[in-house]
């Protein structure tokens, strides 16, 4: 079949400006459900009505470790208790079981539910690329934040907490100023990448 | 090299756990016990006992001498496979860092050799970084010498990755001696040089003119696309790199920015990202390295101006910035300003026919009419915000307008404008012989009538929204049950008040025109204000569930159509409830044939794409033909209907027995985006036809296909033989890189 070079040339416009992928701050947020280590099932939907904070993570990560020990993630977290916030933590790691995130979360004593997803599926439709990574959710569903934790990859002195500016933000009722940083840290252990 | 290199003192028999072990190296730069005394050399990012990272200082001088410039750098050295990041890590990784001190001397900015793009197996994630061996450097000048040494020295603080990841803070020292003139340190000078020539040039150097081939509109908040002209000196024609042809810096207010040159069109590179809602209002310029391959092969240091940025475009504020009391007050009034809005306007336009007439009958219970207007309204709207309220206990994510998105409550509710439509031009009466649709009004089906009205004025409402009506409603729905009530019941009082008022207040009613003659005419017209309402509904249907569905609501509308019709025929005859019965038994038939809307799957047969599918089917010897698709794509739907659901290419699949697999792009999804760039795609379509001879080289089907070509390449894929390489020979190659 022969097409016209104007055809192909109309063909070849239409193809280029297709809509880039990721999830998108300011669009809702792709829903999953995930069991969590103790084997309950978690709903991005459930949490309707509630800011929810996303975290990725890989106990293995160094980046991951300095946070904990730090207790950056831990203390972010206790800033909002009695507060209509939920945090999920997220392993895609295609490593991650629920032993091993059960056996982790006791030694750093932290309580949010450690959701498994070896296979990578909410990964990717979070376009999550890096451990430590933070995603911010309104009570509407919508994605407010996404990127890094802080501003501080080498663990010097943080400036700002990208996370708890975002949560204060949509708990008083204002834009979060800043939507989006780029975030550091280990690239995410999808499955397939051994 | 490295494996020469003395192994830090660890014991074996007291081994510390690995994980502390990075997390001791975090903390302690070098993280081991005899680090404190800086060498001029040092190992790190240690894994299992084995250091992954060498870090040695370099300077091209080993003797200075007064004003003296020259170069000073750090190797870095990693084991195969394992890499540190450049000055923009990508989407993983850190930022490698070098710092120089001396006394006396000054230092330029840190130099950074051409990157490499690092893609993890599966092309999800790229970085960009040195594999093996980089020297990150930076020119230096001898401002102020005193004394017979200088000690220089480097920090080296960096994250070495293969598929764990180390960080690794390395101090180097050294000492350089102070003499009249410089003395060159040849070795160091060599890797400096090398490194220096890796360097990107400047774009003055490279005489490199960028330009827009078309102007941009930058509005924060979204995506951008810009094509991007690169003319050489002297207008030289300029070749980019395919893939990667320019890799960003980071800047701040915009992310995801990649670049690809056009295809066919080497000298254009598109360059696309997106502005983050908060990106400040002012030029925008990308800063980053084009990478060309011809007049010759090497990376430009470049700016690229892509215009100004614009605010983003002030959409409703968020509801959350109300008080409760805005709130309620934007309910009233998104409710009054409902009356006017297009969706809503035929009930009403109908309400105030119908109130004339009453004033012409006798008008005295015109006040018990408006009473049960506004309970019908009153009453939907309650009955909305508790749907609203049960949905959202559920789980599920509710807007306003929700009912909408069914498709049986669209056709049901555009059955009913048809049908009222149908009443008004007279092919049915409601209710007993002799009165007429108008008649009623008097009775007391007339108040039941009102309150329909009411409720339909509602339904018809929802999917409209009025000025200020969004803000109140996003407010409501993120707010306890209470509210979303108090929120959903003064909408109501606002949609009913102006008919109350007219009805209530005498002297407005004077304004309305005296009744007469036009009133026939004005019913009929208003029929047609109804039939318009299902249209719109009709669209919204469409975009539902397909034109399959649309067809079939005009179907159902037909036979609505011929059984008000026998109604109306019947109505005055001996038995009319026959007619009512034969109307009834009509529509339980037609809707039955034609209600049934079922979202519309593109190719049934086929099953979803994924790598280990395609895998294992090859594994089992059978090809496999991936078809890289998206409903939005015209041109896969070309495809897809002129030449893949063809009987000779479905027979030739099942003679070959191919494995037919989908990859559906329709949403976003990073594996199907990232199959695409590792075969230099921008988007669909793609066609791949895998052999299981030869794995690890599928033929890429051109973007519009032809029955014979996909036919040949079918039984091409399913032979042994005809590309002339055997499995055997084929396994050879497999082992090359």
């Amino acid at each position: 079949m022969k097409f016209h070079p104007l055809a192909q040339a109309v063909v070849a416009v239409m193809l280029l400006s297709l809509p880039a992928a990721a999830a998108d701050v300011g669009q809702p947020a792709p829903d999953f459900t995930l069991k969590d280590e103790t084997g309950v099932a978690h709903s991005l939907g459930d949490y309707r009505g509630k800011v929810v904070v996303l975290e990725w993570t890989n106990p293995e990560c160094p980046f991951v470790q300095r946070h904990y020990s730090e207790k950056t993630m831990q203390k972010t977290l206790a800033a909002y208790a009695g507060k209509p916030v939920v945090w999920l933590v997220v392993d895609s790691s295609y490593f991650t079981t629920p032993e091993k995130s059960a056996a982790w979360k006791k030694s750093q004593g932290f309580t949010p539910p450690v959701l498994q997803d070896p296979s990578g599926t909410v990964g990717h439709a979070y376009a999550a690329k890096t451990t430590p990574e933070m995603y911010v959710i309104d009570t509407q569903g919508v994605l407010r934040y996404a990127g890094a934790i802080d501003d501080d990859p080498r663990g010097r002195s943080a400036s700002v907490n990208y996370v708890r500016q975002a949560v204060d933000a949509l708990q008083s009722g204002r834009t979060v100023p800043v939507t989006s940083s780029p975030p550091y840290g280990c690239s995410v252990k999808y499955k397939g990448n051994t | 090299m490295l494996q020469q290199m003395p192994l830090e003192a660890i014991s074996p028999a007291v081994r510390p756990h690995p994980s502390f072990l990075r997390f001791l190296a975090l903390l302690l730069g070098a993280g081991l016990p005899g680090a404190a005394a800086a060498a001029s050399s040092a190992t790190g990012a240690v894994q299992d006992g084995v250091p992954r990272l060498e870090a040695t200082l370099l300077s091209g001088a080993r003797v200075l001498g007064p004003g003296d410039t020259f170069r000073v750098g750090v190797r870095l050295q990693m084991a195969p496979g394992w890499h540190v990041y450049w000055r923009n890590p990508g989407e993983a990784g850190m930022a490698s860092e070098v710092r120089f001190s001396a006394p006396g001397l000054a230092f330029e900015a840190l130099a950074w050799p051409a990157l490499q793009v690092l893609r993890s197996p599966d092309g999800s994630i790229v970085t960009y970084g040195y594999a093996d061996e980089v020297v990150l450097f930076a020119p230096a000048k001898a401002v102020s010498l005193s004394g017979q040494r200088v000690r220089l020295s480097a920090v080296a603080d960096v994250l070495v990755c293969a598929v764990e990841c180390i960080p690794a803070v390395l101090p180097l020292e050294r000492e350089l001696a102070v003499g009249t003139r410089m003395v060159e340190d040849v070795e160091a000078k060599a890797l400096l040089d090398v490194a220096a020539a890796q360097v990107p040039w400047p774009q003055a150097r490279a005489g490199l003119t960028l330009s827009l081939t078309a102007p941009l509109t930058l509005r924060a908040g979204t995506a951008f696309v810009a094509d991007v002209l690169a003319t050489g000196p002297d207008n030289a024609p300029v070749a980019l790199r395919a893939l990667d042809a320019f890799i960003p810096d980071r800047l701040p207010a915009v992310s995801e920015v990649t670049g690809a040159s056009v295809p066919g069109q080497g000298n254009h590179v598109l360059l696309r990202g997106k502005l983050l809602p908060e990106a400040p209002s002012g030029p925008l310029v990308l800063h980053g390295l084009l990478f060309l391959q011809a007049p010759a092969k090497h990376a430009v240091e470049v700016e690229v101006p892509l215009g100004s940025v614009v605010p983003k475009t002030p959409v409703a504020a968020p509801g959350p910035v109300l008080g409760l009391g805005w709130a309620l007050l934007f309910a009233f009034l998104g409710g009054l300003l409902l009356n006017l809005m297009p969706c809503v306007f035929p009930v009403l336009a109908l309400k105030a026919y119908g109130f004339v007439h009453t004033l012409q009958v006798g008008g005295r219970r015109t006040s018990a009419h408006a009473l049960a207007y506004a309970v019908g309204i009153l009453a939907s709207m309650l009955a909305l915000a508790c749907g609203v309220l049960l949905l959202r206990a559920l789980g599920h994510s509710v807007g306003w307008g929700f009912q909408f998105q069914q498709p049986l409550f669209v056709a049901a509710l555009a059955a009913l404008l048809v049908a009222f439509a149908l009443n008004l031009f007279g092919v049915f009466r409601v209710g007993p012989a002799g009165t007429g649709l108008l008649g009623k009004v008097e009775g007391a089906h007339g108040a039941w009538r009102s309150a329909g009205e009411g409720v339909l004025a509602v339904v018809l409402a929802t999917p409209c929204t009025a000025p200020l009506l969004g803000t109140a409603v996003g407010f409501a729905f993120a707010a306890p049950p209470w509210v979303v009530v108090c929120v959903f019941l003064l909408v109501g009082v606002g949609l009913a008040l102006p008919f109350c008022l007219l009805v209530l207040v005498p002297h407005l009613s004077r304004l309305l025109p005296r009744p007469g003659a036009w009133m026939e005419r004005g019913r009929q017209l208003l029929g047609f204000a109804l039939l318009g309402t299902a249209v719109w509904l009709g669209s919204v249907l469409g975009a539902l569930a397909g034109v399959d569905a649309l067809v079939r609501l005009l179907g159902f509308l037909l036979v609505l159509g011929a059984a008000c019709w026998v109604v109306g025929s019947f109505q005055d005859s001996r038995r009319p409830r026959l007619a009512l019965g034969a109307a009834l038994l009509l529509l339980l038939l037609g809707g039955a044939l034609t209600l049934r809307f079922e979202a519309v799957h593109p190719s049934a047969s086929a099953s979803a794409w994924a790598p280990d599918v395609v895998a294992a089917e090859l594994r089992a010897g059978r090809p496999v033909f991936v078809d890289f698709t998206a409903d939005w794509c015209l041109t896969c739907k070309f495809n897809e209907r002129t030449v893949l659901s063809r009987p000779t290419v479905q027979q030739a699949l099942a003679a070959t027995s191919t494995r037919y697999l989908v990859a559906d792009w329709t949403r976003p999804d990073a594996r199907i985006a990232a199959e695409l760039a590792s075969r230099q795609r921008a988007g669909v379509p793609m066609y791949l036809l895998f052999s299981p001879y030869r794995p690890e080289s599928p033929e890429v089907l051109p973007e519009l296909l032809s029955e014979s070509r996909v036919v040949e390449a079918l039984h091409r894929a399913a032979s042994q033989l005809s590309a002339g390489l055997s499995p055997a020979t084929f396994s050879g190659e497999k082992t090359r890189p």
